[in-house]
């Protein structure tokens, strides 16, 4: 949040429509994504009722548990899911690759708000530690299945990751609307504010889109209104029919109660797509490539540790794991805020406001200026900058330029010369080896530049004790590893 | 007749969002009379497609013959007795032996008589019994009736028991429904070790009162009706005296204060004043 | 009645107080700045039916399902003398094994008023110590709110023998590896919190009842119950604060002419016959005090959202603040457009500007 984007929302309000706030597109968009739509019946964990999932817009695959209490139903449905999503799944990781190489592509999944996050999680909690023998046995996908929808949600977190995407989330990361944050989580008045229909504002498209009867909301929640009038009775339906053993009228019900879901899920999906459609108009930003790449990589090496006989993702880490996980993390969201600022001016625009990046013109270029003081002369150029912006960093402070990311520049000195300030760089690196700089490699007198003290430091990680020693302050060392029987195996689920 | 269907399918969707949106306006009293209609024009649709279905030529899928009633929205087991309710409660209860919930007594039906009925009837079974007593007091040899709560001999909410117990069996102290599971977790499990073979249904009911019953669980992790039964003797022994004590003595005053009727149904505070025999103070 | 009860009584009109359940009670602490709320509960008025009938129904509604849901599993654990609530409650407390009494204050010898349950459960709770309670099965407390008593109805309460009471809720929502969903552990937290207030206040004394709640869950995915500890010292703090806030709520009356009321006046069929522009304007004349989190908390949300359109607040505290707490989006826009500042506006101001010429510069816009 800043000032840019409070500024975007003010004119988003008065102007009737969503008003971008990034220029490039900061998420990668798979040329072909799996868009995930899942509903839950209300008051449960994670009590599936009825998804639409699928990569093509056109044929949407609808899956829908008719007793969502009933345990079997339940992991019927959790096959069924399976089946699709682990042939999404395959068709990236049957492709050929060198044994050193990643994967080229990666599925991704696509999910209409972090809720539907949420689930999968949730869902793949619930799936991945099955027993495929025994008394209350499942299919051998299920645990497959969970195991894969466990892994994308926990790449969640990692803060440059794009195998699983809320969709609000990424929008509202490249649009203010002028209503609130919280009013942007509904999926449909959040495309109301970008692309209204024609002939409405922005806001009375948004307005129309809270009406849950016109717009279902994206899920995994369902309308209450909906549940106890639409959906109890066509519930009731199926289980009376089931109960007298009258077969057509099961049939019947379960298409009715199939039927109404679907009003439930379509419109999400056709607004998912055109979301999707929407983002692929922006170019992607410098960045993001690279950013998928390790994407391909975490599923390439997924995909080995399940050949290989993996365990499952445990409950929780160790403290050992949480501490190094949380340090990596932490350096991940710091490089990824740079990688935005580079790709994006109007992201770099936000360190301009605060002082920590400014834009302006060279004044002066001695290019050629050696430092003689060490053993060995030195290339070390001067450059003036001038610039009307705030510059807050002091001299000494390295900088960078987004346009030269292999060149240092250390503030020498920052003199005010009446409204505008004169700022001295020494620039070092990214210019040759020899003690003549290579042309173009230092800006010229008159260049538009511009400087950050956004740098990616790529700090080694923190060295992290082996688990075997973690110290007693933090639990001792974690105890081995063994797969977690199911407690709740035997349990009715209702 | 595909026509009317059509029509009728096309009416009910208008109708529900109709009451959607009434309910999401907060006008409920249009919302209930929409469902009114709703309700009958979803009755016409499926008598519709029944008679559609007549008049086709394939069979419908599996059908099966079945005398259920139509309260079986609890996925019960389609499986019915020949004997009415009232003789199925009699003999759940008198396996208990100590008054219980329609929930336990439809359990432990299934268990070890192997049919089921659901749990709403059972509730409505006391007030015809009562209606029954009064019309023709003790001609039937049995009646299912309520047990008392102690402080006032009123009818206890969701509890039966079988008029011809002893009365200091169907009076309620504060220990007395603790007591009452750890006897009940001992007539199950009785009747688990004399059955040959128990169904899962039996088993998995004596493996909830063990998991509620300190030292009940078998270190097999199975279930195991003498650790059970020895569990719940144990724990019975520290609450036994107590609440006999108040067992006792609510019975000699239901019997001196009530009349037949009121001791086996019970009696009811009345709003403005106090009903004869309730408690001041501790009891 | 008193004065004040008078006064909240005609502000309210023809219609009955709206009664005070622990969630109202809890929702106080939510937005205390709001004075057009804090008058509407503490006069008792619907407010979901007078938001309707001002043509803006709030989005609120409870699935059914979730409801059946919820009461399958409080049944569930409070079944056969609350069979698995006490193995769970013997383990978290440290009951002794002759702690095991169950007491049902669902009513009182077949009656269910209110006053008699709360009169019943006074005097059973207060002998409690004398060792013949263990567990109280729905007792009913009482909280005075702005002059009227709230009827409170926490799911049990726990008597450890020469110990003290605990606070016992059973939610259907699930904990997932020891884990649960953060808000709805802490809506719970506030609801346990006002049961300690009014038990506290029942039996006179503060060290009576634990600030140590109990929570009852289902575990994973399953109905087996779960039990946690809820610590709801903080809750008590803000709840205290904000009801001696309502009891000045004479304070906030003065300001309002004695004319103004919220009337529905309903007529013989009980609908609302006032005009509902009119109805409109009375409840303006209050002020409130709109963010974003009133359209999860407040039945009154679409027709604030709509009054406040047009402030920085409807797009969002952070907003607000990141505009300097510029009040009216039309300011902040003529700021960036160069309007001069006033006083205390100028960093701002001159921040709006950069912004403006910023987004012109890299998108070319206005």
């Amino acid at each position: 949040m800043s000032l840019l984007t409070a500024l975007a929302r003010v004119l988003a309000a008065e102007t009737g429509r969503a008003q971008p706030i990034r220029t490039v597109r900061h998420v990668h968009l798979s040329g072909r994504p799996l868009v995930f739509i899942p509903l839950q019946l209300a008051g449960e964990a994670c009590a599936p009722l009825a998804v639409l999932v699928g990569d093509d817009p056109g044929r949407p695959a609808m899956l829908t548990v008719h007793e969502p209490r009933d345990r079997t139903q339940r992991f019927d449905f959790a096959a069924a899911l399976a089946e699709v999503i682990l042939g999404y799944i395959n068709s990236y990781s049957t492709v050929s690759t060198a044994p050193d190489q990643p994967y080229p592509d990666a599925p991704q999944l696509l999910v209409p708000n972090p809720q539907g996050a949420a689930f999968t999680r949730l869902l793949g909690r619930s799936t991945r530690f099955r027993r495929t023998d025994g008394e209350f046995a499942v299919k051998e996908s299920v645990p497959l299945l969970g195991r894969w929808l466990s892994f994308y949600a926990e790449r969640m977190e990692v803060p440059a990751a794009a195998l699983l995407v809320p969709m609000t989330t990424v929008l509202a990361d490249h649009w203010a609307t002028g209503q609130s944050a919280a009013e942007d989580a509904n999926l449909a008045a959040l495309l109301g504010w970008i692309v209204p229909p024609p002939g409405m504002t922005g806001a009375a498209a948004a307005r129309a889109a809270e009406d849950p009867v016109r717009f279902p909301p994206a899920g995994p929640a369902t309308d209450p209104s909906f549940d106890n009038e639409v959906l109890e009775p066509r519930i009731r339906a199926v289980r009376a029919a089931r109960v007298t053993g009258d077969g057509g009228a099961l049939h019947r019900a379960q298409t009715a109660m199939e039927a109404a879901l679907r009003t439930q899920l379509e419109p999400t999906w056709e607004l998912m797509w055109r979301a999707i459609g929407l983002l692929r108009t922006i170019d992607e930003g410098a960045h993001v490539a690279e950013r998928w790449q390790s994407d391909c990589w975490a599923f390439t090496s997924h995909v080995a540790h399940l050949r290989d006989g993996g365990f499952p993702q445990p409950r929780r880490d160790g403290a050992v794991a949480a501490a190094a996980r949380l340090a990596r993390l932490e350096r991940d969201q710091q490089r990824l805020n740079v990688q935005r600022a580079y790709d994006d001016p109007l992201v770099m625009a936000e360190y301009r406001l605060t002082g920590e990046a400014f834009a302006g013109t060279v004044t002066e270029a001695q290019s050629d200026r050696l430092d003689t003081t060490g053993k060995r002369a030195k290339l070390r150029p001067w450059i003036v900058v001038e610039t009307a912006e705030q510059v807050s960093a002091a001299p000494g402070t390295v900088l960078t330029c987004p346009a030269r990311p292999g060149q240092a520049a250390e503030i020498i000195e920052v003199a005010p010369a009446g409204d505008l300030t004169h700022v001295t760089l020494q620039l070092s690196g990214g210019m040759g080896r020899a003690l003549v700089p290579l042309p173009g490699s230092v800006p010229a007198a008159g260049e538009t530049i511009s400087y950050t003290t956004l740098r990616d430091d790529f700090q080694s990680a923190p060295r992290f004790p082996d688990r075997e020693q973690t110290p007693w302050t933090h639990g001792g060392p974690p105890p081995e590893y063994v797969p977690p029987v199911s407690e709740d195996e035997a349990e009715d689920i209702a | 007749m595909a026509d009317l269907i059509q029509t009728l399918e096309r009416r009910i969707d208008r109708l529900r969002v109709a009451v959607r949106e009434a309910v999401l306006a907060g006008d409920g009293t249009r919302a209930k009379t929409l469902r009114a209609e709703l309700r009958e024009a979803d009755q016409a649709w499926e008598a519709a497609l029944a008679e559609a279905e007549l008049n086709r030529t394939e069979p419908p899928g599996l059908s099966r013959e079945s005398q259920v009633g139509p309260d079986a929205g609890d996925g019960s087991s389609t499986q019915s007795s020949l004997l009415p309710l009232r003789e199925q409660v009699y003999e759940a209860l008198s396996l208990l032996q100590v008054p219980a919930a329609p929930r336990l007594i439809a359990t432990v039906h299934e268990a070890f008589f192997a049919t089921a009925f659901s749990t709403t009837r059972v509730t409505s079974l006391r007030r015809d019994e009562e209606r029954s007593f009064r019309a023709a007091p003790f001609t039937r040899p049995y009646y299912i009736c309520s047990a008392l709560i102690a402080d006032f001999l009123s009818p206890a909410r969701a509890l039966l028991a079988v008029s011809t117990w002893p009365m200091e069996s169907r009076v309620i102290g504060s220990l007395s429904p603790r007591v009452d599971f750890l006897t009940a977790a001992i007539r199950v499990a009785e009747a688990v070790e004399r059955i040959p073979g128990p169904m899962p249904a039996a088993r998995r009911l004596l493996w909830r009162f063990a998991a509620s019953i300190p030292g009940a669980a078998h270190s097999s992790g199975d279930v195991h009706p003498p650790t059970i039964r020895s569990a719940a003797e144990a724990e019975l022994t520290v609450h036994a005296d107590a609440d006999s004590r108040t067992r006792r003595e609510a019975a000699e005053r239901a019997r001196r204060q009530l009349s037949d009727v009121e001791q086996l149904f019970g009696i009811r505070l009345k709003p403005a004043g106090r009903a004869a025999g309730a408690v001041d103070g501790d009891a | 009645m008193s004065p004040t009860e008078a006064r909240l009584a005609r502000l309210r009109g023809r219609t009955p107080p709206r009664r005070h359940d622990a969630r109202t009670v809890a929702a106080l602490t939510v937005n205390p700045a709001c004075a057009r709320r804090a008058l509407m509960d503490a006069a008792g008025v619907d407010k979901q039916q007078l938001a309707a009938h001002t043509g803006y129904p709030a989005p609120f509604g409870q699935s059914q399902f979730a409801i059946t849901r919820g009461n399958a599993f409080e049944a569930q654990v409070k079944d056969n003398g609350a069979a698995q609530l006490l193995t769970l409650l013997r383990e978290i407390l440290g009951l002794d094994i002759t702690e095991a009494h169950y007491t049902d204050l669902n009513e009182v010898g077949g009656n269910q008023d209110s006053e008699l349950r709360h009169v019943y459960t006074k005097q059973r709770l207060t002998a409690a110590v004398m060792g013949t309670g263990t567990m109280f099965d729905h007792p009913l407390l009482r909280l005075d709110v702005a002059g009227r008593y709230a009827y409170l109805e926490p799911d049990l309460i726990a008597f450890r023998h020469r110990g003290t009471f605990h606070i016992v809720e059973i939610k259907s929502f699930a904990i997932v590896d020891e884990q649960a969903d953060p808000a709805k552990v802490a809506a719970t937290a506030v609801q346990s919190a006002v049961y300690v207030l009014a038990l506290r206040d029942l039996l006179g004394r503060e060290d009576a009842v634990h600030h140590e709640t109990i929570l009852v869950c289902p575990k994973d995915f399953s109905n087996h119950p779960v039990v946690a500890k809820v610590d709801v010292r903080r809750q008590l703090g803000v709840l205290r604060r904000q009801l001696t806030r309502i009891e000045r709520i004479d304070e906030l009356l003065a300001l309002h002419s004695d004319e103004l009321t919220f009337d529905l006046d309903p007529g013989e069929d009980q609908r609302p016959r006032r005009p509902p522009e009119e109805l409109a304007n009375a409840v303006r004349t209050v002020n409130a005090s709109y963010t974003p989190e009133c359209l999860s908390a407040c039945e009154l949300c679409y027709l604030c959202r709509d009054e406040a359109q047009g402030t920085s607040g409807a797009l969002g505290k952070m907003v607000r603040a990141d505009l300097g707490g510029i009040e009216f989006t039309r300011q902040a826009l003529d700021l960036a457009r160069g309007a001069s500042p006033g006083p205390d506006r100028e960093e701002v101001a001159g921040l709006l500007v950069e912004a403006a010429r910023l987004r012109q510069e890299i998108l070319g816009e206005t």
